[in-house]
């Protein structure tokens, strides 16, 4: 029997995947980090959550796929933008989001959703890496602090510097002349946090601010870039579970709905119902199991 | 992993097209053998003042439309790598690095071209060595402040010894009480401006030629000119018919002819076939891409690396690019101005009003008129990464149009020769993105 729906984010530095049942129940989600559009990281991401789910391929009904390498994953059935997907999966998550934060590994991007929950505006960042989790990464390397512990840091910041948020490279070649000055490690990563947020507002400009506004994202499981950004916007910002699925949530929901339209062979009783389960993601790690949380809308 | 397997769809380009490419190579080989037959060459960019040039005999070089060729004919790199070992950097206005680099080219020329890949129907040898080099320059670039100094650039590239001329093209504010879009107080002080200035450069070409200036044979050239506008925009307007019967790329290829191609028969024959073209394609009920699901508008420049590319890219999408600013606001469109007994007011006119030289209010106005004569579906906005003169407005202009016209949009970046700029992955996730969210308006009904 096929009752599994499957949607997979392949991004640049990471792949997500969310399984849901024809309830729209998530049964499992599980994130891959194995480089940049990795294969590898696809077959660990999609396994780690069929293993979750306790489910083998053969029971996924439909797949869709987003995320730059969305075309290039054979069992999706259709493809999506990430645009898409993750204004999708955040208004499943936050029916009332009329704005989303979206900062991934190689892009970030702002999108406008309308009352109806289509996205009615967009920007994404041009094509250097600065204000994306990539900027992160790179600046942890010159800090030499572990990625996961700059957040944390950059939150103890005493010095309020700057630095370009034009060009992850000269900021990363500002940041070592800030060290070498004597800088506190805390008030540089204070600066870097800054500068993505700074790079965040010039794109929510770009479609205009709305309220509530959802963050997703990689970057949004940092608790210093979410702070900094809300400082930037003067606004506080409403946070999934787990961020960084919201995509694969979003692309699981759009195959949700080629199964629960009309004529697809699904029975009225198996529509999704006012609940569902949000699993944590399991990153490299094995995954965990799926953690209940309500759902605070209906799903469209 | 696999590619999940896409039907590849080619754009249906007017087969009229093919004239074009002819009319081009003749011109350029005209120009190649100026100095052979002892004419004088210009030099000039910007706005399409060739038919002064033309009425006293002279060759012209346009600068964006000689690098655009080259960007066209994958000839425009070792131009720019001459321009950028001259110290001229990349963020450099494309057309103007081009053209830089063709100077400088021009001046080690006698060095014999070796090891040259270039072999088309302008013939052999490094393309961008070949213009000959100018005898004078005219300047008279619209609202971009990079196209004066470009000019001065090339005087002082050519020893500060070419005679120049300038012509300061006003910026249209219209922000005066009385404002409208052709009209009103400023507008028509900036239209006398621009006469008493194209009278002095008849002067100008007067002391160069040693001639007196031809007025009927400029009254001639601008009959040929405003028959010639009136024809394309008269074929362009015809593309409101669904499908359209020609795209946004089509209209590109087909800008020569009222950009520096002579003014003659030729240039009027050629609009005459491809009105007849779209006259035909519209009674067979042929569009310009092979199904037509999406029709969008083009604001911005061209990315002269990329029209086939792009051409083929949206009629694979199904999205027909229906019109734009650059062809649809621009190249003698108002040509009812031209007063053939005394031409040169109209010609400011149309220098006035071209794409780059409006102001925001009215330039969305027009473009507002477009969208609707169109019935777009969505606006992709290419804002090219070396000219910011018509990138500046882009954000208001998709402002106007998401809240006026309720359009989606998507922002992509490029440049206009410039391949590097380019990158394939980020422009389809913005395309695609608009794509889908017109589909899923669509979906729920709401029309744009």
């Amino acid at each position: 029997m096929k009752n599994y729906v499957m949607g997979v984010d392949f991004g640049s530095t990471t792949t997500k995947t969310v399984i849901l049942d024809l309830k729209g129940k998530m049964v499992a989600a599980c994130v891959a980090s194995k480089g940049s559009i990795s294969a590898e990281g696809v077959q660990v991401s999609m396994d780690g959550a069929l293993a979750e789910a306790g489910i083998s391929r053969k029971e996924i009904l439909r797949a869709v796929s987003t995320g730059y390498g969305r075309r290039m994953i054979d069992i999706a059935d259709q493809s999506y933008t990430e645009i898409t997907c993750h204004a999708r999966g955040a208004v499943a998550l936050f029916p009332q989001a009329r704005l989303v934060i979206d900062i991934g590994g190689q892009d970030s991007k702002v999108i406008a959703v309308g009352g109806d929950g289509l996205v009615s505006q967009f920007a994404m960042n041009d094509r250097c890496a600065a204000g994306t989790g990539k900027f992160l990464e790179a600046l942890a390397r010159a800090v030499q602090v572990p990625l996961e512990e700059m957040g944390p840091m950059a939150l103890a910041a005493t010095e309020k510097l700057t630095i370009s948020n034009m060009c992850a490279t000269f900021a990363e070649t500002e940041v070592i002349s800030l060290l070498a000055e004597g800088q506190s490690k805390p008030s540089v990563l204070g600066a870097v946090h800054a500068a993505i947020a700074s790079r965040t507002v010039g794109l929510v400009a770009r479609v205009g601010m709305r309220e509530p506004a959802v963050m997703t994202g990689g970057v949004a499981k940092n608790k210093a870039a979410v702070q900094f950004i809300e400082q930037a916007l003067g606004a506080k910002l409403l946070l999934p579970p787990d961020p960084q699925i919201a995509g694969a949530l979003g692309a699981a929901l759009f195959a949700l709905d080629e199964v629960t339209t009309p004529g697809a062979g699904v029975d009225e009783e198996d529509q999704a119902d006012d609940t569902m389960l949000i699993a944590r993601g399991c990153a490299t790690k094995p995954c965990q199991k799926p953690k209940e949380v309500p759902l605070v809308g209906p799903m469209r | 992993m696999n590619a999940i397997a896409q039907p590849l769809k080619k754009a249906n380009r007017l087969k009229t097209s093919s004239l074009n490419n002819k009319m081009v190579n003749d011109y350029w080989t005209d120009v190649f053998n100026a100095k052979a037959e002892g004419k004088l060459v210009c030099w000039y960019e910007g706005v399409a003042i060739n038919p002064l040039m033309q009425a006293a005999d002279i060759r012209w070089v346009h600068g964006e439309a000689w690098s655009a060729l080259l960007a066209a004919r994958n000839n425009e790199q070792e131009a720019q790598t001459a321009a950028e070992h001259r110290g001229y950097m990349k963020e450099l206005c494309s057309y103007a690095r081009t053209h830089i680099g063709c100077g400088v080219l021009a001046q080690n020329r006698g060095v014999e071209a070796s090891g040259s890949s270039f072999s088309d129907a302008l013939g052999a040898g490094k393309l961008g060595e070949r213009i000959p080099a100018p005898d004078m320059f005219i300047s008279a670039y619209p609202y971009c402040s990079t196209g004066q100094q470009w000019d001065e650039m090339l005087f002082r590239l050519f020893g500060k010894k070419v005679p120049i001329f300038n012509i300061s093209v006003p910026w249209v504010w219209g922000n005066k009480p009385d404002a409208i879009y052709l009209g009103g107080t400023e507008f028509n002080e900036a239209k006398q401006y621009m006469v008493k200035q194209l009278r002095a450069c008849t002067k100008f070409i007067e002391e160069q030629t040693g001639k007196k200036y031809n007025w009927d044979s400029l009254g001639e050239i601008m009959s040929y000119t405003k028959t010639a506008g009136r024809l394309r925009m008269e074929a362009m307007e015809l593309c409101n018919a669904k499908p359209a019967p020609a795209s946004f790329f089509d209209w590109t290829t087909s800008l020569a002819p009222v950009n520096f191609i002579p003014g003659g028969p030729g240039i009027v024959e050629y609009f005459e076939k491809t009105k007849a073209e779209i006259v035909q394609r519209i009674a067979d009920n042929e569009g310009g891409i092979p199904q037509e699901k999406y029709r969008l508008f083009w604001d911005g420049i061209m990315n002269w690396n990329k029209i086939g590319w792009l051409a083929n890219k949206f009629a694979n999408y199904d999205a027909n690019m229906v019109a734009g600013r650059y062809t649809h606001m621009g190249f003698w469109h108002e040509h009812e101005s031209i007063d053939l007994n005394d031409p040169l007011e109209g010609m400011a006119v149309n220098y006035l009003v071209c794409p780059i030289n409006l102001s925001a209010p009215l330039m969305i106005e027009q473009i507002i008129k477009l969208c609707k004569h169109y019935e777009i579906d969505g606006m992709v906005l290419h804002a090219a990464r070396t000219c910011r003169a018509f990138s500046n407005p882009q954000y208001l202009i998709a402002d106007a149009v998401q809240k006026r016209l309720g359009l989606p949009v998507a922002m992509i970046e490029g440049d206009m020769v410039d391949e590097s700029f380019y990158k394939d992955e980020l422009v389809n996730s913005r395309i695609e993105a608009m794509l889908e969210s017109i589909e899923a308006r669509k979906r729920v009904g709401i029309a744009a």
